[in-house]
């Protein structure tokens, strides 16, 4: 088994690791159980985040924009206070932190390569100030611990969680022959219902129409933050039954009777149980993992696993990574730049993310520069994890990886910023080797492409040689 | 259904790797046309742009945000003096504007009002391509996009082989990729392979390290591409900022900061184009516009209809291209916005017939599903 798999699945071997005897074995018992987070600093909850989330809202609009509307440089000076008091600028970094250093030191690294999938499956894109202060927190309570559960209950957790409802505006739908919906002349938004056919569990395979989107909005109508003067949109996620549409719907033919909150999780499990949903989602792990185009041949096992285990994720990922392992040799996958750095960081054991200790925050001041460094460099790669621009969340194909500007970054973070990164014990050139060794069966070729730098240490000779090292189409991809 | 970029892509990846061997058409007999989008992100106010003249319930909402000094175009619209290039254009048949118009999307939501700006589409996130992606594909002008942003843009998507151009914050050796090109063997490599043919192809004033916030260097470089004959025919800019919920001010306030970077880029677009400004547009874009009455901290919330400005020698006249609406309650849309009364869809689909040679009718049809958007080449542009 080539030594690739090992960043098919996971991020590479760092340097005190060593390559299992049992390469399938040593993924597959990575995924019974869930990793705890390993980051020694502060990792506050979703509550706490969306709290600040309303500080900094609310103080801004009710407060600020009233208080400088005169003045647009007070204003923006005011604002800027703000954002430092709320951590408006500091909880997102230190979501990567906690994110990276997983993704670097976890002991069952093919287990948060899911996490890193499922988080992408259920993107929260760029909106509001969801990736400030809410898509990291989301992604490790509510995506994270339904990695051991099934799809359909993490579907569940998913359409009830507060930063998807406020990401895909439920709380904005209301039936319209409800009560509230009559009163206000509201009706329904369409956003979350769409989103929960097309991205979430059927896709547009399904051959749904605009009419079964409808219904399914009526469905979700009621699942709404709890409105209070002090919370705003910042409250629970409760059912509000005076938003929900009465009467009886149909969906994908199936006819959900009048039953309030309980018409939610019938309709969810039609869905997410629907062969077309098992196989859409199926085709996508087997695209992130195998191929940017995967075969029904490479698809069908899993989808049997999914059968014959009523969907339990730990059952499915092991089929896939089964199939990884399958195709290891034949196949090629294209990393995206979070990932490509990730695997850089392990494999080269990089000084990313920063220590927990400097990751202190004392919301007097704005972050600074290292503080902010491995975000910038995720925004800088074209790869800042919690701001996807679209609900579809980041594309696994290559043809959207591979721009002019996208490529010459990577020159870029190689030979420039990685320098930077490398640890003062770690500059020689045998410990570039010997990490090469680890990772590459033409460790020898790749050698001899930065045999010419050997004896530089500098910063300049360390960006050569990453430089062309990072960027070899064997480190691209697999 | 309609083809999602997923499905466009799974169907057509494996013909990407060989559409550098696409013969291309020949368009030497023509003058080659540039289209260029401005994407004014946050929602522009069309009346701080091009606020109309003596309107006296527009002076009453909006006490704090009138502008004095204004610009003068006609006898009942004038022009912010941030615009200054537009005014000077206008002078000479290079600039106008279309007024009381905005994409169907009558929803305050940014995220929402940005993606169907860029889709064209009525339903947010329904569509996974941007209209003028699918009416550069559509159009059979492949590999001529050019975005002056790291991602690409949604707008642009559906077409393969973009450009774009974001310097990195530091020069970037493009001896490393001399190095290690002839590593890129097999088919699986072709795609990154003709990349760094591309990057290794450019000239040497796109290489060079520059602050990507400095817009004045960016629109340089865009303009020396367009310039070329066989370069992008389709540029993109990307600006935000426009949501100014307080201390909107008048000459001097959040707005008018953000219409003078506007100013800048086409300023020096202008300067730099020389004779290929003749055969060039440039229009704005944006989500909604704002609300006509001020709000408590002095800025607009988000409203509707908004205004296009436009510049470039293929406009047919200087001119406020409008159905006005007016601005009285019942005139409003809701009672608080703006009314437009010219899908700014047509606009564009317009524009694209004219740069890309292409029947608007056609384009209408690929592009925007059918939907009745005129044809309003003749009153806009010079065909």
């Amino acid at each position: 088994m080539s030594l690739n798999f090992y960043r098919r699945v996971a991020f590479g071997l760092s340097p005190n690791e060593k390559p299992d005897k049992d390469p399938l074995n040593w993924a597959i018992n990575q995924l019974d159980t869930i990793p705890d987070l390993l980051w020694p600093g502060k990792i506050p909850t979703e509550k706490d985040l969306r709290k600040k989330y309303g500080e900094w809202v609310y103080g801004d609009r009710e407060v600020l924009r009233k208080k400088f509307k005169n003045d647009k440089h007070a204003y923006r000076k005011a604002k800027d206070e703000l954002r430092i008091k709320t951590g408006e600028r500091y909880f997102e970094l230190n979501e990567h932190a906690i994110r990276h250093f997983q993704t670097k030191y976890s002991k069952q690294p093919v287990f948060e390569r899911f996490w890193l999938f499922w988080g992408n499956h259920f993107a929260i894109s760029e909106k509001d100030f969801l990736a400030e202060f809410s898509t990291g927190p989301y992604q490790r309570e509510i995506i994270r611990p339904n990695m051991v559960k099934t799809f359909e209950e993490m579907v569940q957790s998913v359409t009830t969680s507060w930063c998807m409802i406020h990401h895909l505006d439920n709380s904005e739908s209301f039936g319209p022959n409800s009560k509230k919906g009559m009163e206000w002349g509201e009706t329904i938004n369409e956003n979350h219902a769409r989103e929960l056919l097309e991205l979430h569990t059927v896709s547009p395979n399904a051959g749904y129409t605009q009419e079964d989107v409808i219904q399914l909005a009526y469905i979700m109508t009621g699942w709404a933050h709890k409105w209070d003067r002090k919370n705003l949109e910042t409250g629970d996620i409760w059912f509000d039954q005076e938003m929900h549409q009465k009467g009886d719907k149909i969906v994908l033919g199936v006819k959900y009777k009048n039953d309030a909150k309980r018409e939610l999780a019938k309709v969810i499990h039609d869905l997410a149980t629907h062969p077309i949903c098992i196989k859409f989602v199926s085709t996508k792990l087997c695209r992130h993992f195998i191929t940017d185009e995967p075969t029904d041949e490479m698809i069908k096992p899993v989808i049997e696993a999914w059968n014959k285990s009523n969907g339990n994720l730990i059952e499915i990922h092991k089929a896939v990574i089964t199939q990884a392992y399958k195709y290891n040799e034949n196949t090629h996958k294209f990393h995206p730049p979070e990932i490509w750095l990730m695997q850089l960081s392990r494999m080269f054991d990089l000084n990313i993310p920063l220590s927990f200790e400097k990751m202190n925050y004392t919301f007097k001041s704005k972050p600074n520069n290292r503080q902010r460094q491995l975000s910038w460099i995720l925004r800088e790669i074209g790869h800042s994890p919690y701001r996807a621009k679209q609900p579809n969340g980041w594309s696994d194909l290559e043809v959207d990886w591979v721009s002019p500007e996208l490529l010459l970054r990577r020159f870029w973070f190689a030979s420039v910023e990685l320098p930077m990164l490398v640890k003062s014990g770690n500059r020689s050139h045998g410990f570039i080797l010997s990490c090469l060794k680890n990772n590459f069966e033409d460790h020898e070729n790749m050698a001899s492409l930065i045999e010419n730098f050997r004896f530089g240490i500098s910063d300049y000779d360390l960006g050569q040689k990453y430089g062309v090292i990072c960027n070899l189409p064997g480190v691209l991809k697999v | 259904m309609n083809c999602t970029r997923r499905n466009f892509l799974i169907g057509g990846s494996t013909t990407l790797f060989l559409s550098g061997y696409f013969p291309k058409i020949s368009f030497a007999s023509m003058q080659k046309k540039n289209l260029i989008i401005i994407s004014l992100r946050g929602g522009m106010d069309g009346l701080t742009a091009v606020p109309v003249i003596g309107d006296k319930r527009l002076k009453k909402l909006r006490k704090k945000l009138i502008l004095e000094d204004v610009l003068n175009l006609n006898s009942d619209f004038g022009l912010h003096p941030k615009l200054e290039i537009f005014h000077k254009l206008w002078q000479k048949n290079q600039a106008a504007f279309v007024h009381a118009t905005n994409i169907p999307y009558t929803g305050r939501s940014h995220f929402d009002g940005q993606n169907l700006m860029e889709t064209g589409a009525h339903i947010p996130y329904k569509e996974k391509t941007g209209w003028l992606g699918r009416g550069l594909l559509a159009s059979n002008i492949i590999g001529k996009g050019l975005a002056i942003s790291l991602p690409m843009p949604l707008l642009l998507r559906g077409v393969p082989q973009n450009n774009n151009f974001f310097p990195s914050p530091d020069f970037v050796e493009t001896k490393l990729i001399d190095q290690i090109y002839n590593e890129f063997k097999g088919e699986h490599n072709e795609l990154i392979k003709s990349t760094l043919d591309t990057i290794r192809q450019r000239p040497l004033s796109m290489q060079i390290a520059t602050d990507s916030d400095d817009r004045k260097k960016l629109a340089l470089e865009a303009a020396k591409q367009l310039k070329d004959q066989s370069g992008p025919r389709v540029a993109v800019f990307d600006l935000d900022g426009f949501d100014t919920h307080a201390a909107q001010g008048g000459v001097d306030g959040a707005h008018a900061d953000e219409l003078e970077e506007v100013n800048k880029i086409v300023t020096i677009l202008h300067e730099n184009l020389g004779q290929a400004f003749d055969n060039t547009l440039i229009l704005t874009l944006t989500e909604f516009g704002r609300t006509i009455k001020q709000n408590g901290g002095y800025g607009t919330e988000h409203g509707y209809g908004s205004a296009i400005l436009m510049a470039g020698g293929l406009l047919k006249k200087s001119q406020v291209y409008t159905d006005w609406p007016g601005l009285k309650k019942k005139e409003l849309f809701e009672g608080r916005d703006l009314n437009s009364t010219v899908d700014s869809r047509a606009v564009y689909n317009s524009a694209m017939s004219i740069c890309f040679n292409q029947d608007p009718e056609f384009l209408r049809k690929e592009v925007f599903w059918g939907d009745q958007l005129p044809d309003l080449s003749q009153e806009l542009f010079k065909i």
